[in-house]
């Protein structure tokens, strides 16, 4: 697999508030169909690292490079045609389920892909949604699934998903899980995945990044994150994330 | 009108102090200051419009409009102080909106080529567009904080700056323009414009005072369009960051 996104150093300051550093000296490597799951407490900076690896927030330390180019090579509408994110509040675009869906075809001027935008919405259980319906009404759940195929469009090499299946029953949530680890596995997409759920977390990975105290401290596969963590602060994460059943 | 007369005007002005002073408003200052500002300003420009007039120097007339669209850019500026460079793109679609009007009347014949039409039409038009680029910069503003999302889920779908603000920009263009056009449909109903009343007041025919008021009325309303438009079009990169980010507040 050959390495898609690649961080250096980055770091991010808070404003005016102590510590000074969000997090700092985050250095890894992101390879093609890697599924990797960004796990942490909350206020780790880990939706930060997100959008700053989608380039809509700029790293105050460090450089990204995609596909061994320097982030500040690429345009950035370049880049996040390359690198989506996928924000935990699902925005819908003004106007109908299908005008979002063609959103991306229009923006860049491609051929609206129906077979694969039902083929996505059925995968979610939205085989039923009636496409002229305003997107605005749309409840909660059937957003966020919106939004997912709407980023899937795009046919990114790089998918951040910042808790996009926060708001979804669990037979929707499995789905999700189902359908991005297809998508990765064949189109060798990148996933970086931030959940608060373990058995998610366990379910959809390969690999785990771990952020505590400001600090990527762990990156391993994830079998052996989960069988025996090499940080003290990852094993208390693991147990007191067990014994809670989910995080906050 | 005779000084008499004008000082009487004087009499509104202590209206509204001791209405002030009645219901404790503490606005005396604030009344006695503006009353101050409005005569000597209007004083000096009359007099300033006097020797313009008298000196038939097409350079004076130049002058006074550069200072107006100097002044109204510095003006709606203010609304907008976070954003690098937006005076100059106030003062640049101020001063098209300005060319293309005065171009219009005058190649088409519509006004005579004379300070007494092209100094005071100048500024209804500097000052009505002035209006429309603050509501238009007041929209822009409110939409950063309510449209954020939206133009943040389209960069990250791959949109250029343009594509992803231009939602933002259509809607505070509208916001800009239906003011003057809401203006147009009651004018005559509801108020009767301050140049006809002026002209009537002043002895003129009120057939005459309403073909004049007409002519501004179109005038305003085709220069609210071009200026929000231009403004749109020529601050819309300035909403973004040079790295291609939604500006945040302070940035």
């Amino acid at each position: 697999m050959s390495i898609q996104l690649s961080l250096q150093g980055i770091g991010k300051k808070r404003h005016g508030e102590s510590p000074a550093y969000l997090f700092r000296e985050i250095t890894a490597e992101v390879r093609s169909g890697q599924r990797i799951v960004l796990l942490g407490t909350s206020g780790q900076g880990k939706t930060t690292l997100l959008r700053i690896l989608s380039r809509l927030e700029k790293p105050d330390e460090g450089t990204l490079s995609l596909n061994g180019r320097p982030f500040l090579e690429w345009k950035p509408q370049e880049w996040r045609r390359r690198v989506c994110y996928v924000a935990q509040q699902p925005v819908m675009l003004t106007g109908t389920v299908e005008a979002n869906l063609r959103a991306v075809s229009e923006l860049h001027g491609a051929a609206f892909d129906k077979r694969l935008a039902e083929e996505c919405m059925a995968a979610l259980g939205l085989e039923s949604l009636d496409w002229s319906k305003q997107a605005a009404d749309l409840s909660g759940g059937e957003k966020q699934r919106t939004a997912l195929v709407r980023a899937l469009l795009l046919q990114s090499e790089v998918l951040l998903l910042d808790e996009v299946t926060a708001s979804l029953d669990p037979a929707s949530k499995r789905a999700a899980e189902r359908l991005l680890s297809d998508w990765a596995q064949k189109r060798g997409t990148a996933l970086i995945w931030i959940t608060h759920d373990l058995d998610q977390a366990a379910q959809v990975s390969d690999f785990i990044w771990f952020m505590d105290e400001g600090r990527l401290l762990e990156t391993a596969p994830a079998e052996e994150f989960f069988r025996e963590p090499s940080t003290r602060q990852a094993r208390s994460f693991i147990r007191r994330t067990d014994s809670e059943g989910s995080l906050l | 009108m005779s000084n008499i007369s004008l000082m009487s005007t004087a009499v509104f002005v202590a209206v509204t102090i001791l209405l002030s002073m009645k219901q404790k408003l503490g606005l005396e200052k604030e009344i006695i200051i503006g009353t101050i500002r409005s005569a000597v300003q209007l004083l000096f420009v009359g007099y300033v419009l006097h020797f313009v007039f008298d000196a038939e120097n097409p350079l004076f007339i130049v002058l006074i409009i550069a200072v107006m669209i100097l002044v109204a850019s510095w003006n709606v500026s203010s609304r907008a102080r976070d954003i690098p460079g937006i005076r100059l793109r106030i003062a640049l679609a101020l001063c098209c909106t300005e060319a293309v009007t005065m171009a219009l009347l005058l190649t088409l014949g519509i006004v005579e080529a004379t300070p007494q039409f092209i100094v005071p039409i100048s500024g209804i038009t500097i000052g009505s567009s002035m209006i429309v680029a603050g509501l238009f910069l007041n929209s822009m503003k409110r939409e950063m904080e309510a449209a954020r999302g939206e133009i943040e889920a389209l960069l990250a779908l791959g949109a250029t700056s343009k594509q992803a603000i231009q939602n933002s920009i259509k809607r505070s263009i509208r916001s800009g323009m239906i003011p003057t056009l809401d203006g147009m449909k009651t004018t005559g109903l509801v108020q009767l414009p301050g140049m006809m009343t002026g002209m009537i007041a002043a002895g003129a025919d009120p057939i005459e005072a309403v073909r004049y008021q007409i002519l501004i009325m179109f005038v305003l309303s085709s220069a609210a369009a071009l200026t929000a438009m231009l403004l749109g079009l020529l601050s819309a990169p300035l909403w973004f960051t040079k790295d291609g980010r939604l500006r945040s507040t302070g940035e």
